[in-house]
């Protein structure tokens, strides 16, 4: 029997970066907010201190900071006559969990999303034909347009003190920025990144080649930067470990680095740490979540949390399940498309990459920030002609590295043996000589890609796993082909010593390598209750008091990495909650 | 670590734009300071030790700041000499010291952030 406890305004499901970017929103605004984060807490101080965090070995093979599949996974089927099995070991994508969530060990590439990729479906619709876009491809407009949140992307960046620079300065184009963006108010908050020589090498072979290089936007501080909540990060070391590692140095945007300690000191906000939501309490009749269910890990105990306001700030996965299991919305059927929840479930096509040799240059790979690239994006989005090619969307293109850590960046040419005498004679010579060219693909809606509950594996609180059913289809597969020809166009204009042959994934999906943490879809927004989850303000369609944060909102994935996009959103959100919905608690758009 | 250390300056270009070379100018320290202000503050949650009355204690002497083994065994006091030399190369100073900065470059840029610490009273 679960323990009642008293009522509160708001509580936010987890403590990530948009569960702690809702609740500073709140709480500033006078609500009462508690914060249920099913982790540990983490502060940069205790846990991200040196040596400690340089650990390649504990954090980034052995996964310290990472949701634990003994208590939670997903199953995964690459098609509905298939019977889906459990991961029961993280590879393709690494859900955070703890307070900061990802956030607290992302890399910190932070985009916005061009204005195409706003509007898609109306944009190539128009461009190519209404018959343009093929039937199973269920891909949807965003109902906020670029201009609607384009002050929200603005705040976010500031929060995070971005380094980059701009391309397009209010309908200014700029060059040695990024020429494609939509028109932005302001220029970054911080300066670009140091230039390594990998970035130079891109420019010039960008430059030869006719296409616009640019600095990768970067939650990596390229200067001591102090946001407006009066947090002051520090000047980025160029350690190397930023993504699966908090940062020693606080120079990485985290929640703990932006927002936490301020929010920390308000008394309007509560944290509770290994508080794990079970449930949504959800009146049907009264379109209302009127509590949220809790577990605490440390007891087994069980609490009953009601509240005015349910913000479910969980990973993309929690938020399909949570709102799943209490029947909020429909499931989404691939056999009808009627249903909502699970629809539009979309990855990330990656896995696009060429690596080239210089024997003559060291390249220093270990001097470097997580989000540390030279960029184009030519090839980005509807950003070239798509008439005939037979495949829609494109890739962001970066040169550069994250990182050069010891375990698990090895680059050795093709042909080298994996493992013995020969294959270390290759590592020792050719680890400061390696350049990689890598993309991030887009990852467009297809009918039958979408979450739903699997019949046969329960979690650790006996609730059903979600089940992706999802693979690669023929539109990422003649993108990724399209894109690794313009990537072996990249290495052949740096005139390198070796030159491999750039790489496409052209076979199914597979959960093994690591490819990104950007699941998005399931929850997506959209203009009305048939077709989406929630409302322009991320408000659920089926409970007027449930917002809904984060990447799951997405009616398919752009290949920017969704941060930029998921922490505008949750400004947007923010706003609509504490100037309209705090007033007049109901829909905020007529269903 | 020199080609870090140049990393480390190119991040504070701007600061370091118009230096003057004249005698230690602790407004300069100061805008210099805020690279430091990310972890040396008072607040609770600071990843780095306060550096309020720095100049003339002994390292490693706040008792609410956990540092590491080597600083506690270095047996320094943090007189001028000695933070001059710190904030130069904090790791030939006092070897395997958890912070996590390469040093300021510039001996003048060290003589300003030293006139500045010397005002954190």
């Amino acid at each position: 029997m679960a323990t009642m406890l008293k009522e509160v305004d708001a509580v936010c499901i987890g403590v990530g970066f948009t569960g702690s970017i809702l609740a500073r929103e709140l709480t500033k605004a006078g609500l009462k907010v508690v914060g249920l984060e099913r982790g540990p807490n983490r502060t940069s101080r205790d846990d991200f201190a040196l040596p400690n965090v340089r650990d390649d070995l504990k954090y980034a093979v052995r996964q310290e900071l990472f949701q634990d599949t003994q208590t939670e996974t997903v199953t995964l089927r690459h098609s509905t006559p298939e019977t889906a099995l459990p991961i029961r070991r993280l590879g393709s994508f690494l859900p955070g969990t703890g307070v900061g969530g990802a956030g607290a060990h992302w890399n910190g590439v932070t985009w916005r999303l061009l204005e195409s990729d706003h509007n898609l479906r109306t944009h190539l619709e128009s461009r190519y034909g209404k018959t343009a876009v093929a039937a199973e491809m269920t891909i949807a407009d965003f109902p906020q347009s670029y201009t609607d949140l384009e002050p929200y992307y603005d705040r976010f960046e500031k929060l995070c003190g971005i380094s980059g620079k701009a391309g397009n300065l209010r309908g200014q184009k700029i060059e040695g920025g990024n020429v494609f963006e939509g028109p932005r108010q302001n220029e970054y908050p911080n300066k670009p990144l140091a230039l390594t020589l990998a970035g130079s090498l891109m420019q010039k072979a960008a430059r030869d080649l006719g296409y616009h290089a640019f600095p990768a936007p970067a939650a990596n501080m390229s200067a001591a930067y102090t946001n407006p909540e009066g947090l002051t990060l520090g000047a980025c070391e160029y350690c190397g470990h930023c993504e699966r590692f908090g940062c020693e140095a606080n120079a990485k945007s985290s929640p703990q680095s932006t927002i936490l300690p301020v929010l920390l000191q308000d008394k309007n906000f509560e944290l509770r740490t290994y508080a794990y939501v079970k449930e949504l309490v959800y009146d049907k009749q009264a379109k209302k979540v009127k509590a949220v269910r809790y577990v605490d890990t440390r007891s087994g105990e069980e609490f009953e949390q009601p509240a005015q306001l349910v913000l479910l700030g969980a990973y993309v996965f929690n938020n399909v399940l949570l709102m799943r299991t209490a029947g909020i919305g429909e499931q989404y059927d691939p056999a009808t498309g009627k249903g909502t929840i699970g629809k539009n479930y979309c990855y990330q096509v990656s896995g696009n990459a060429v690596t080239v040799f210089f024997e003559d240059k060291e390249v220093n790979p270990f001097m470097a920030a997580g989000a540390h690239g030279m960029n184009i994006d030519d090839f980005n989005g509807d950003n070239f002609d798509h008439a005939g090619l037979g495949f829609f969307g494109g890739a962001w293109i970066s040169c550069g590295s994250s990182n050069g850590r010891p375990i698990l960046t090895r680059p050795v040419p093709a042909g080298t043996p994996r493992w013995g005498r020969e294959w270390k004679k290759a590592t020792a010579k050719w680890y400061n000589h390696a350049v990689n060219i890598g993309a991030s693909g887009c990852n467009y809606a297809h009918r039958e890609n979408y979450l739903d509950l699997d019949p046969t594996y329960k979690d650790a609180l006996g609730r059903p796993l979600v089940r992706m059913t999802y693979n690669f289809r023929d539109n990422d597969k003649k993108m990724a082909l399209y894109i690794a020809g313009v990537l072996d166009k990249l290495a052949t204009a740096m005139k390198p010593t070796i030159q491999g042959k750039a790489s496409s994934r052209t076979g199914d999906y597979n959960v093994v390598p690591y490819q990104s943490t950007h699941n998005t879809g399931g929850t997506m927004t959209g203009t009305d209750p048939q077709s989406s989850v929630v409302n322009r303000y991320c408000q659920a369609w089926g409970a007027d008091n449930l917002f809904v944060m984060g990447a799951s909102l997405f009616p398919q994935n752009a290949s920017y990495n969704p941060t930029g996009l998921v922490g505008a959103l949750a400004y947007y959100a923010a706003e609509a909650i504490t100037t309209k919905y705090v007033k007049n608690p109901g829909p905020l758009v007529p269903a | 670590m020199r080609a870090r250390s140049f990393l480390i300056i190119g991040g504070l270009g701007t600061a370091l734009a118009g230096n003057p070379v004249a005698a230690a100018d602790a407004n300069h320290g100061k805008a210099l300071y805020q690279a430091c202000v990310a972890c040396h503050s008072e607040k609770p949650e600071a990843i780095g030790p306060s550096l309020k009355g720095v100049v003339g204690r002994k390292a490693a002497a706040l008792e609410d700041f956990r540092y590491s083994a080597p600083m506690r065994r270095a047996n320094l006091t943090w007189d001028e000499a000695n933070l001059r030399a710190y904030i130069l190369d904090p790791q030939a100073t006092v070897k395997g010291n958890r912070m996590p900065f390469g040093g300021l470059r510039d001996p003048g840029d060290v003589d300003d952030v030293v006139a500045y610490l010397k005002t954190l009273q």
